[in-house]
């Protein structure tokens, strides 16, 4: 390998060049691409890879054939788990977010929780606005062509 | 030749390094990506706004029906799903290109980067002709106002039975809201694959003339990833909001 041996010791030389060199490359992990560890990690990525797939497939086809016969509400509860699901895999396996330790997941999933008030009061705004201008024909006429 | 992480990883807080084990670059990226997340969510949550404020509302298996050089529209979703299935292979990829950094290995990275940078480029081709395809059936931002139009212009978007009972003023509303939405929210989406494209352009110059290797780690490679597996995340989310929901 190209970067030879390194002072483990003199952390405080490589904090001041170049700091990622503590996390990344020097100090840390490198093992070679034939080893098992390497060989497993990237039966890993495939593995995630053909949950995806299958995912993404289940869900192209409940669009085309179960929006007829199943109801609107149950079939887009489904898709909004596996689309959650499709994401948990990106971002804990591709992004590496698992791999990092539980406070930096934390800072950088608990800001997220936000959504859950988003989505819920701004749906249930445009859900309001639609009985009240339905039931209010004289504010805003649905009926009246020009 | 490999050193154990644990060995040299002091107490948390004990300073020196960071709490996090992360370097400032990488926590930096996550932080862009967790603000550039909102701003996608605030997009993708008006969407769902104007959605339920609205009486109708085009049917994606009728919108998005058409495939290249195949005539007829009855090939509902399956353009879009060749489109998610190159970008989730892009990103698939890119982390086997991260994967290649961690081992040091420059002809893996070169090798899985041309590769990301291809599945890239052909999902921005699909994104094109899918918008071409629309402009042709008369669709654009602030297109579809005008509310003395027939009927029939609205026909490529809307179920038969919808068509019929809607009014010509909700036909117009909600057609007009839909473009305006779709063409922001996926024209952004195409803004950050296009910006991705190349930053692995230039990640990939400069592993083959050997800058990381002479840095003694390929973290830009993580970085960039990060990035880019956050663009697929993103469509992710578009592929849901407007294709399936």
């Amino acid at each position: 390998m190209s970067h030879g041996s390194h002072d483990e010791n003199n952390i405080q030389n490589l904090y001041e060049g170049d700091q990622s060199k503590l996390y990344s490359g020097v100090l840390a992990h490198h093992h070679d691409v034939k080893s098992p560890e390497s060989k497993a990690k990237v039966a890993k990525i495939w593995k995630i890879t053909l949950i995806l797939s299958i995912i993404t497939i289940a869900e192209v086809l409940g669009g085309l054939y179960l929006s007829e016969v199943m109801s609107k509400w149950l079939l887009n509860t489904i898709f909004l788990i596996l689309t959650i699901l499709k994401s948990a895999y990106i971002v804990s396996v591709f992004m590496h977010l698992g791999d990092e330790v539980k406070w930096f997941r934390f800072c950088v999933l608990i800001p997220l929780l936000l959504f859950i008030w988003f989505i819920i009061a701004f749906l249930y705004d445009g859900g309001a606005w639609l009985e009240f201008n339905q039931n209010n024909p004289a504010r805003f006429d649905y009926h009246q062509t020009k | 030749m490999s050193h154990s992480t644990t060995a040299t990883t002091p107490k948390a807080f004990g300073g020196g390094r960071s709490p996090f084990n992360v370097s400032y670059g990488k926590i930096m990226m996550w932080f862009f990506l967790l603000s550039d997340a909102f701003t996608f969510s605030a997009f993708l949550i008006s969407y769902g706004t104007t959605r339920f404020f609205s009486a109708v509302w085009p049917d994606p298996n009728h919108v998005f029906s058409s495939f290249p050089f195949m005539e007829g529209g009855d090939k509902p979703l399956m353009f879009v799903s060749l489109m998610t299935f190159i970008l989730i292979l892009s990103s698939v990829t890119m982390v086997l290109a991260v994967h290649a950094g961690h081992c040091n290995d420059r002809q893996g990275v070169v090798k899985w980067l041309l590769w990301t940078i291809i599945g890239g480029i052909a999902f921005l081709s699909c994104q094109a002709w899918e918008w071409t395809h629309l402009n042709h059936q008369d669709a654009w931002w602030a297109s579809f106002q005008d509310i003395n139009s027939p009927k029939d212009v609205y026909t490529h978007f809307f179920k038969p039975e919808v068509l019929a009972t809607a009014t010509p003023e909700q036909l117009s509303q909600s057609t007009n809201n839909f473009f305006n939405f779709f063409f922001t929210i996926t024209g952004f989406h195409g803004a950050h694959v296009t910006s991705g494209v190349i930053f692995n352009i230039l990640i990939l110059v400069n592993t083959v003339n050997g800058v990381y290797e002479k840095r003694g780690h390929y973290e830009m490679i993580e970085k960039v990833g990060l990035y880019w597996h956050f663009v697929d995340l993103v469509w992710v989310f578009v592929f849901t909001c407007f294709y399936l929901l």
